[in-house]
């Protein structure tokens, strides 16, 4: 899930920081550049783990600050493709599942890789799983939705779901220069989030944590019991 | 007007901009991740709370002495010259929302311990697994087989006898099934949801253990890692941290402009 990247940029640091030990002073003008911030094809920077390479302090025409060039370590959140991580729902819609970590929201889930066959419950906003029965066609989703209550999996919001990552999405906001012609008009797309994962739970395993934890429990009973 | 380097003035050469060197040198458990942000958290906190003492000594010191002008500029002069570096919102947010959930009770990261984990690791080295596998077994600590079974590709063909014996490792890596009963963090959100007080729970622990602890687990930690797969960050090489400060005095004879 984390790893560390290594960064290099130069830093002002104000006047009235200079009372502070140099290294302290520069690590938290890093952090307040870069933390909890998007590099384009790097990810979601957490924080500095350290210093590696300081230059000399210098000053520049126009300003009082004192400019280092540095370089450093960054943790960074950009779990791996394939990689299994736990996350929470976070909301469901038509489309598919929204998770979140906490620190990171822009976790998805498309309705394709959702466990088959499972449709979107318009008045619980959640997607539940049938487990299959007899039938060996898939069901419609108008079927699915005519089916008992008591048969379906939901999957609520607030549960804690095991997701492998299946895509990343990495969308440069950067407006770029202005063209001329255009004067200043300023046509915006919607706001689009600058780094988006794809996850999906179609897979033994993967789901519900709670899920796996009955079946497993269930199991063993019934173990228990042959045995 | 703390961004200075977007808002410079036209005069200026437009300095250095942002380069990444290496977008990933080295993978972090979330072990790790963790320590390092409630070291972060407990430096932050004692901190403020140092400056909420200085600042009360300078209230009652300004208010008992009745001083005149003069001592009014002085007070304006502490006031402007921190001795402690401010930190920007955006890592406050980022570090409590992440701390909130590596310490969640759904994931493991709060009842490993270092030694738990190097331990762990190497008795996974007989076992033919990837670096990735690894280390997404010490960050999930999967302890059912179907948890097992989604973090390792083909685990039938390639380690059907000794699945149980990888679960097992992983059980007496964690101190005991069940969350410590010692650690008041887990037992409070075992049952219900209070983030905050969670947070803060952890702040407080922390706080009455010595820093330098927690410093040398971090170290430990990352030295199973450099052992694990040594090649693998060879690239890390040149980046040996000389500890606080190193690079400020020692590296003045760099050629810089």
């Amino acid at each position: 899930m984390f790893s560390l990247s290594i960064i290099k940029d130069t830093v002002a640091v104000q006047p009235s920081q200079f009372g502070v030990p140099a290294d302290e002073a520069i690590t938290a003008e890093l952090n307040k550049k870069y933390a909890n911030r998007v590099l384009h094809d790097v990810g979601l920077c957490i924080c500095v783990f350290d210093l590696t390479q300081v230059g000399e302090g210098k000053v520049r025409y126009g300003d009082g600050c004192l400019w280092y060039k540095t370089v450093f370590r960054m943790v960074i959140f950009r779990p791996f493709i394939s990689e299994v991580v736990i996350a929470k729902v976070k909301s469901s819609d038509e489309d598919g599942i929204r998770l979140t970590m906490g620190f990171f929201d822009d976790i998805y889930i498309p309705t394709a890789y959702l466990p088959q066959p499972s449709t979107f419950d318009s008045n619980e906003r959640a997607h539940f799983w049938l487990p299959p029965g007899e039938e060996s066609e898939a069901p419609t989703s108008q079927q699915l939705l005519d089916s008992p209550v008591a048969d379906r999996m939901y999957i609520d919001q607030g549960e804690v779901l095991r997701v492998r990552v299946e895509a990343e999405d990495f969308y440069d906001d950067e407006p770029g220069p202005p063209k001329m012609a255009e004067g200043v008009q300023v046509v915006r797309d919607p706001k689009r989030a600058p780094y988006n994962i794809i996850c999906s739970i179609a897979e033994q395993g993967l789901g519900p944590v709670a899920w796996w934890l009955e079946a497993q429990q269930t199991g063993e009973d019934d173990a228990m019991q042959e045995g | 007007m703390r961004d200075a380097v977007e808002t410079k003035s036209p005069l200026l050469r437009q300095p250095t901009t942002m380069e990444v060197v290496n977008p990933r040198s080295a993978l972090l458990s979330n072990y790790e991740v963790l320590t390092l942000l409630k070291e972060l958290e407990n430096d932050h906190l004692e901190r403020s709370k140092t400056a909420m003492r200085i600042k009360k000594e300078e209230d009652s010191l300004s208010s008992s002495t009745s001083i005149g002008a003069a001592g009014g500029t002085q007070h304006t002069y502490h006031h402007n010259t921190n001795y402690l570096p401010d930190i920007s919102e955006n890592l406050r947010t980022i570090q409590v929302e992440a701390i909130q959930y590596l310490s969640s009770d759904y994931l493991p990261t709060n009842s490993q311990s270092p030694s738990g984990i190097s331990q762990l690791v190497k008795d996974l080295a007989p076992y033919d697994l990837t670096k990735a596998e690894k280390l997404q077994i010490v960050n999930l600590a999967p302890t059912l087989p179907v948890e097992l079974y989604v973090i390792v590709e083909e685990l039938e063909d390639r380690l059907g006898d000794s699945m149980d014996a990888i679960l097992s490792t992983v059980k007496s890596s964690l101190p005991s099934p069940l969350p410590p009963p010692t650690s008041p963090v887990v037992t409070m959100n075992g049952t219900t949801e209070q983030p905050q007080m969670i947070f803060t729970s952890t702040a407080t622990s922390l706080l009455q253990e010595p820093t330098t602890t927690t410093m040398t687990t971090a170290a430990a930690t990352s030295a199973v890692w450099d052992d694990m797969d040594a090649e693998a960050i060879i690239d890390d090489m040149d980046f040996i941290d000389h500890g606080e400060g190193a690079g400020i005095e020692g590296d003045l004879d760099v050629e810089d402009d």
